[in-house]
């Protein structure tokens, strides 16, 4: 190997190749020729960094200066200063958003300093499409441990000690699933692998996928020996281009090094693995229906028993499970059980990934040891609310889980703890929101989801996500009546107690958790016809503040109907003939002049044309408000 | 009047009875005894039903048919004729025939047929649209991922899959086929096409326009970059520009969150887009 004196480490992770990464590479690479630095400096496409919201990223080494939002014309700037001169650019470093504090050193950054590095231990670090660096990184050493010293009990027993639990969703204990699997007789068994990562909102596998494919091999080839597949199949969503790519070359690679394929490193053990593509089916995450898929047919799942590891895909015994869960497997297997215990709490044992997303500062792939406070992952690793904004809920699990609000945040995150709240941990989506989102609009939203992607075999889940649906969209639309709530609760135990699937077990956590924690937003959308965040357009009424006004003109400015008028130093007025309740005012507005009233207003006044009868109007909603 | 009829045959007698079953029934009925004639009638006269025979003297019948669709691609088309052999029917079945009457015909088969076709012209049922990217070509490439898969256990996904990159979409044609291919009920073809949400039985813009609408996108605004598409562009979700430039379709998570509101433009992901000005992304397509 080349030695370097530099390393720059580009990451080229979906979020920032979108942000132009490959571009930013290209030039650097030109830059570094045309400087005659090409053998000094390496230039590393890595998997994606984790922290998307900065992107494109960089971090040069040795030093681990984290460059962010980097774009070409920086480029010849990052070479003649920091390069040549050894003077880090400084506006390219991350500057912390609270205290606009600026951080040069990676390590420093409580992004990545407050995480725990071990599914994700590469990200950043290694060329994806390099096996070599893989394996500089101990890469298949626990593959070859697991093959040449170690019987399938041996493997099993190790897992089912390190407590890991499948990081799907439903959090069910890997080792025992293998452990069922292999004491199943079967001429032929299959190892699968879930990379049809539906929940919207969550991108840990995507990750792991584009950044360490190996990893998520050689868990594979650990898995194969412990139930004796000789088969296996990741699924990938189509949706995921740069993930399947990644990994088609990582298995021919293994091919070729003889880690894939017959007789594996002269162990006579053999392994085949073959990408699916997935074609969009939120209900193929769940196993059966997975399995149908793979056997070219619509992914419908089945009643369990008989469970997959006993007939599984073609009726064969067969395990799935989910990208993360291999990712963790290799290093289980290399540095033992008790190692992998020392995180996390008694029941909810290691590390989890998760996406953390929505109105925060810090977007990104993060990984914390179980039991980490909420509060803390959205905090100090995702540096609080973006835009000085309120926050109101997280929403844990996606469609199958549901939105913790403030006074909860201290709950640790650990199955068993968030259950407790009514959300789940779900595959690892973590969005959050803030007092822009209006909860019964939010509920609506994964009511829509599931309604959509149900697969339609059972009518608990067909019939009755689509009676929620309809039930929550009256309520939005001003036709709420009082009774609904306690109607949403009722169906709502009838689909969690009859549906065949997780799919519709889980539906309709999103509107029972809303209900239980946000049962002021949907008593006030029913009972007053009126949504105080705005969404729900026909419960609201945009209106000014005069008193507060201080004629800047800022919502004058975004109004997209010009329907705000007032010259200078006239308080300002909207329009409500012209309004369409787009909330453009309402954002814009820096002193809190703009209010929502309730849907009623917005006829009084209309229908007002004396100006001091309105100016009543104004100051009773006002005051009103204030109560 | 129930609507407008051109019967083309070589024999006076078939054009003589067809008249005179159908007009008392109040029907419009024009005849002409060879294609040639019926090409002008139809070039001057609008007709809601086409019945002719296969087997005529100088242009057959299935020449006509193919110069009939020319001229009125969504016509209705009735075929008589007294020598059913395999492959005449093959060939006006590929014409997207929408019925067939078996010579000789009773009075009351004859009109049950014209009633069923009339009515269905009214419900707006017209004959399968022709499909222009199915070429031969085409054809013959997709024989080629089907005996690529042919012997595959669980094929059927990934011929679809490289059929919709072929083609663009997968229109009925194409599902027959691929049905034909690899023996399949055509049935189950369709219940895999209509299953998965990849897959579109709809054809695509020039430039394909994707909407993430994950969770991450949707607290960011994304219902609203819809709505400015849809309006802007004059389409629907799913629908296509009468220009065929821009198709609009939302995608339930890109898995680009950190980028939210994402929107995808052919190949290239645009993130954080404020909704107001998501008409700009268009500008380099004008």
């Amino acid at each position: 190997m080349e030695k370097y004196r530099t390393s720059v480490m580009l990451c080229g992770g979906t979020g920032c190749i979108a942000g132009g990464s490959l571009k930013v590479k290209n030039a650097l690479i030109d830059e570094l020729r045309n400087r005659g630095l090409e053998n000094e400096i390496n230039v590393v496409v890595t998997g994606c960094n984790g922290f998307c919201a900065q992107g494109p990223v960089m971090t040069v080494y040795p030093e681990d200066i984290f460059y962010e939002k980097v774009t070409v014309s920086d480029v010849p700037v990052i070479i003649e200063e920091h390069f040549i001169k050894g003077r880090p650019v400084e506006r390219l470093l991350y500057k912390e958003p609270v205290k606009k504090q600026t951080i040069p050193l990676m390590r420093d950054i409580p992004f990545f300093n407050l995480q725990v590095l071990r599914a994700l231990r590469n990200k950043g670090l290694i060329d994806a499409e390099k096996i070599d660096e893989y394996i500089a990184r101990d890469g298949y050493q626990a593959a070859a441990k697991a093959l040449t010293e170690m019987t399938p009990e041996q493997v099993i027993d190790e897992l089912k000690r390190s407590g890991l639990r499948g990081r799907g969703g439903a959090g069910f204990p890997t080792g025992m699933k293998w452990e069922l699997c292999s004491r199943v007789k079967g001429d032929r068994k299959y190892i699968l692998c879930n990379g049809d990562e539906g929940d919207p909102g969550a991108f840990m596998d995507r990750s792991i996928m584009e950044a360490d494919p190996h990893v998520v091999l050689e868990g594979m080839i650990i898995g194969a020996k412990a139930i004796g597949a000789d088969k296996g199949y990741i699924y990938v969503r189509a949706e995921y281009p740069l993930a399947v790519h990644r990994l088609q070359l990582a298995i021919n690679q293994a091919k070729e090094y003889g880690l894939l394929g017959e007789n594996i490193l002269g162990t006579g053990f053999n392994l085949d693995i073959e990408i699916y593509l997935g074609a969009g089916a939120f209900v193929c995450g769940e196993e059966t229906a997975l399995m149908r898929s793979i056997e070219g047919k619509r992914g419908m799942p089945r009643p369990r028993p008989p469970f997959p590891a006993q007939k599984g895909l073609w009726d064969k015994p067969s395990v799935l499970n989910n990208v993360e869960t291999y990712a963790n497997i290799p290093q289980i297997i290399l540095n033992g059980a008790d190692w992998y215990r020392s995180l996390g709490t008694e029941k909810s044992t290691g590390t989890k990934v998760f996406a953390l997303t929505g109105a925060i500062n810090n977007v990104g792939l993060i990984e914390v040891p179980m039991g980490i406070p909420l509060r803390k992952i959205i905090y100090d690793i995702g540096g609080g609310i973006s835009k000085n904004r309120k926050f109101k809920a997280v929403q844990l699990g996606g469609p199958s889980g549901g939105c913790i609000p403030e006074y909860l945040l201290d709950t640790p995150v650990t199955y068993e703890d968030i259950v407790q709240t009514g959300a789940i941990v779900g595959s690892g989506g973590m969005v959050v929101m803030n007092d822009l989102n209006c909860m019964v609009s939010v509920a609506k939203f994964f009511l829509e989801f599931t309604t959509d992607e149900s697969c339609g075999k059972c009518p608990p889940c067909r019939i009755g996500t689509t009676v929620m649906l309809d039930i929550l969209t009256n309520i939005t639309e001003g036709r709420g009546k009082e009774e609904y709530i306690e109607l949403l609760q009722d169906i709502s135990q009838d689909i969690i107690a009859t549906s065949l699937c997780g799919l519709g077990q889980t539906a309709p956590n999103p509107v029972l958790t809303t209900i239980k924690y946000f049962r002021d937003e949907y008593e006030s959308h029913i009972n007053e016809k009126w949504c105080k965040t705005g969404v729900c357009k026909e419960l609201c009424t945009f209106y000014v503040d005069e008193e507060k006004c201080k004629a800047c003109g800022a919502c004058k400015r975004v109004c997209p109907q010009n329907a705000v008028s007032g010259e200078k130093k006239v308080p300002h007025r909207i329009d409500q003939s012209k309004c369409i309740q787009c909330r453009s005012c309402y954002e814009a507005c820096k002193f809190d002049s703009i209010k929502i009233g309730p849907r009623s207003l917005r006829e009084r006044l209309m229908e007002t044309t004396d100006q001091e009868a309105l100016k009543e109007i104004y100051t009773a909603a006002i005051a009103a408000k204030e109560e | 009047m129930k609507g407008n009829i051109l019967v083309v045959d070589d024999e006076q007698i078939v054009l003589k009875s067809c008249e005179r079953i159908l007009s008392p029934e109040g029907y419009g009925v024009d005849t002409a005894t060879s294609a040639k004639e019926a090409l002008s009638l139809l070039d001057r006269n609008f007709y809601d039903l086409v019945i002719t025979d296969i087997k005529m003297p100088e242009m057959d019948g299935i020449e006509f048919m193919k110069q009939a669709r020319e001229k009125n691609p969504d016509i209705n088309i009735i075929v008589i004729t007294g020598y059913p052999s395999q492959e005449s029917i093959k060939e006006a079945l590929r014409l997207r025939i929408i019925d067939y009457l078996p010579k000789p015909f009773s009075p009351t088969h004859l009109l049950e047929v014209t009633g069923n076709a009339i009515d269905l012209k009214k419900r707006g049922v017209t004959p399968e649209p022709q499909v222009e990217v199915y070429t031969e070509e085409v054809s013959a490439k997709l024989d080629a991922v089907i005996n690529k898969y042919k012997h595959k256990p669980g094929s059927l996904i990934p011929v679809l899959q490289e059929a919709q990159e072929l083609v663009g979409y997968l229109p009925p044609v194409v599902q027959r086929h691929i049905a034909g291919g690899l023996k399949i009920p055509v049935s189950e073809v369709h219940g895999v096409v209509s299953f998965y949400s990849f897959f579109t039985m709809k054809p695509k813009g020039k430039h394909n326009i994707r909407v993430c609408l994950g969770t991450a996108c949707y607290v960011k605004g994304a219902e609203e970059i819809v709505k400015k598409f849809s309006d802007g562009l004059k389409l629907d979700v799913g629908g296509i520009t009468s220009d065929k430039k821009f198709s609009l379709e939302t995608v339930r998570c890109l898995g680009a969150c950190g980028l939210a509101p994402v929107v995808v433009i052919d190949k290239d992901t645009h993130g954080s887009i404020n909704p107001v000005k998501t008409l700009d992304l268009l500008k380099e397509f004008e």
